[in-house]
């Protein structure tokens, strides 16, 4: 009885493990059959500044450059940020509250996007107008900050995480040396947690990434780099805005719905080539307290 | 672990059930001619209670596609079908029928509207969207810059627009700031704008987005009024189209001939459109 049993959950694990990575690598297939058509007749041409299907110009260099901006963006602030939240959480904050506090953070987690797209539009586009007197508040920089505060949970919950499971005895032997809190915070804590650190903010760096709905409502769809190039207070376009806008109006099949798979493509390489980065040095960092 | 078992049941029972096909008509399109069709879809289904009828929007190019690709029944178009969608859908049919007649408004926000700018010609517009006027002043206006609201490429609305104001559908506008979609996000954005000009359609004018008249060649004045639509005296006029792929049939014949009818075209006016019959 036993020993099938657990033949049948080996086997369970198993099919669910092939499961997934049988699907990503389907998506990973019919991502790249799709663009091929827009990678041969386009080619190199994918890599310039105009897109216009009409005269069959599919230029992906402004989107490209707006969804790594707004994630920049969204990172800067983020990251600082979120990690300053947990450190209070997790070392400062009397832990009977410490739950309290973390639930109500992640509570943001799970407001859908399109809430924080609805926001952005209704209010915080309009603050950003009205602050930095513009002609319109529907800018890369605006887009930024409303997924600053999209990615904010997952940096601090990763992050307070991270400092809880740092066993006690780190911070008692530092009190006895008799250093201030600050001190064991800069200089013990956080060389320890550092590596998870990294992949609290590789996972925010996918989601920024990734955001669709919230993004497309606030960044004013243009697929134009700003002039000058660091007037991040002007409408851009990001790749996955371009998508959400545009893909129900392109024929399958066509070189016009090809180029767009082909910017999803490389979207999935971003997220690839950072997601083997991370696994790296997770592996290179051994934890400390090991 | 029976009630888990019987909670098995019931949700299976309802997966069942729920698959059992109801009738249904799928509609998919332009915005422009949205307000007709979910009226009229409601109002139609007082009647025919049995008969589920799916409203989306997305745009013209959104109706076009999905009817091509067989996802709906009816296309809601407010644009020519262009000789590019005719091919690359050879094995469908398109049967456009019109169902009422409406004007494309170049709008503005009423700020500047109040401060005295009322009327535009169509080559003065054509300079706004090339990124050759682009201050309010250059066009006796108050001192702000012009936000200049495109839309999306296969839009009715701009295709239309883009027609007469610039001479070609998918004419480029280099001046355009921002490129939206629905004409409710275009309202929303003009109306949060106090120096934008944009594109809608005239059911969607109102007090904080109004309608610019056109000042044609002769001088004369001509304003976006229902009177002037149907005398074919505005110069930006088109027909509201439902498409569908041939001959109608069934419960989408039906329907179209319900537009069609009297109370369908009470529909239409209701919405700020113009009747055909």
């Amino acid at each position: 009885m036993l020993g099938s049993t657990s033949k049948i959950g080996k086997y369970y694990v198993y099919g669910s493990t092939l499961i997934s990575a049988f699907i990503v690598f389907l998506i990973f297939t019919i991502l790249i059959i799709s663009s091929w058509d827009a990678i041969t007749t386009v080619g190199l041409d994918l890599l310039k500044f105009q897109w216009n299907p009409a005269t069959g110009e599919f230029g992906i260099i402004p989107m490209l450059f707006g969804t790594l901006v707004v994630t920049f963006i969204a990172l800067l602030i983020a990251v600082p940020l979120g990690i300053y939240t947990a450190i209070f959480t997790s070392e400062i904050l009397p832990s009977k509250y410490r739950f309290i506090v973390k639930s109500l953070l992640e509570l943001l987690a799970g407001i859908p996007s399109i809430i924080f797209g609805l926001i952005g539009i209704a209010f915080f586009s309009i603050w950003v107008q009205n602050i930095f007197d513009l002609q319109s508040g529907r800018t890369i920089f605006t887009a930024g900050i409303l997924l600053s505060i999209m990615i904010l949970p997952t940096i601090i919950t990763l992050t307070d995480d991270a400092f809880h499971n740092i066993p006690d005895k780190y911070r008692e032997t530092a009190k006895g040396l008799g250093l201030y809190k600050f001190e064991i915070i800069k200089e013990i804590l956080l060389p320890i947690a550092k590596p998870d650190l990294k992949g609290a903010i590789l996972l925010a760096f996918g989601r920024a990434l990734g955001e669709t709905m919230a993004v497309m409502l606030v960044i004013g769809s243009i697929d134009r780099i700003p002039s000058p190039i660091y007037n991040w207070l002007s409408p851009g376009q990001t790749i996955t805005s371009k998508l959400g806008r545009e893909i129900a109006e392109t024929s399958f099949g066509s070189v016009h719905f090809s180029a767009m798979i082909f910017m999803g493509l490389l979207l999935f390489i971003i997220v690839l080539i950072l997601t083997i980065l991370s696994q790296n040095s997770l592996k290179s960092n051994r934890r400390l307290y090991e | 672990m029976k009630s888990t078992h019987a909670l098995i049941v019931f949700l299976i029972c309802i997966i069942f059930t729920s698959c059992e096909k109801k009738q249904a008509i799928n509609i998919a399109g332009s915005t422009s001619v949205l307000p007709i069709i979910s009226i009229a879809a409601e109002e139609f289904r007082k009647n025919n209670p049995e008969l589920n009828i799916i409203v989306n929007e997305g745009g013209s190019g959104v109706g076009v596609n999905q009817l091509g690709e067989g996802k709906i029944d009816i296309g809601m178009v407010s644009r020519d079908i262009t000789q590019e969608e005719i091919s690359t859908y050879p094995n469908v049919t398109f049967n456009p029928i019109s169902i009422g007649k409406d004007a494309v408004v170049p709008v503005i926000s009423s700020e500047i509207y109040n401060a005295g700018i009322t009327s535009l010609t169509l080559e003065e517009i054509a300079k706004i969207y090339r990124g050759e006027v682009r201050n309010w002043s250059e066009l006796g206006g108050p001192d702000k810059e012009i936000l200049v609201i495109d839309k999306e490429a296969s839009r009715g609305t701009r295709h239309v627009f883009m027609e007469i104001v610039m001479g070609d559908k998918e004419a480029i506008a280099e001046g355009a700031d921002l490129v939206l979609g629905s004409n409710n996000e275009e309202q929303t954005a003009i109306v949060q704008s106090d120096a934008a000009i944009g594109m809608l359609s005239n059911a969607w004018l109102n007090d904080n987005v109004k309608g610019l008249n056109i000042k044609m060649l002769d001088g004369s004045i001509i304003e976006s009024s229902l009177k002037n639509i149907i005398d074919n005296k505005f110069p930006i006029t088109r027909d509201l189209l439902i498409v569908t792929n041939g001959k109608p049939a069934g419960a989408v014949k039906d329907f179209i001939e319900y537009l069609l009818s009297s109370e369908g075209q009470k529909i239409v006016e209701e919405a700020g459109y113009v009747r055909i019959n």
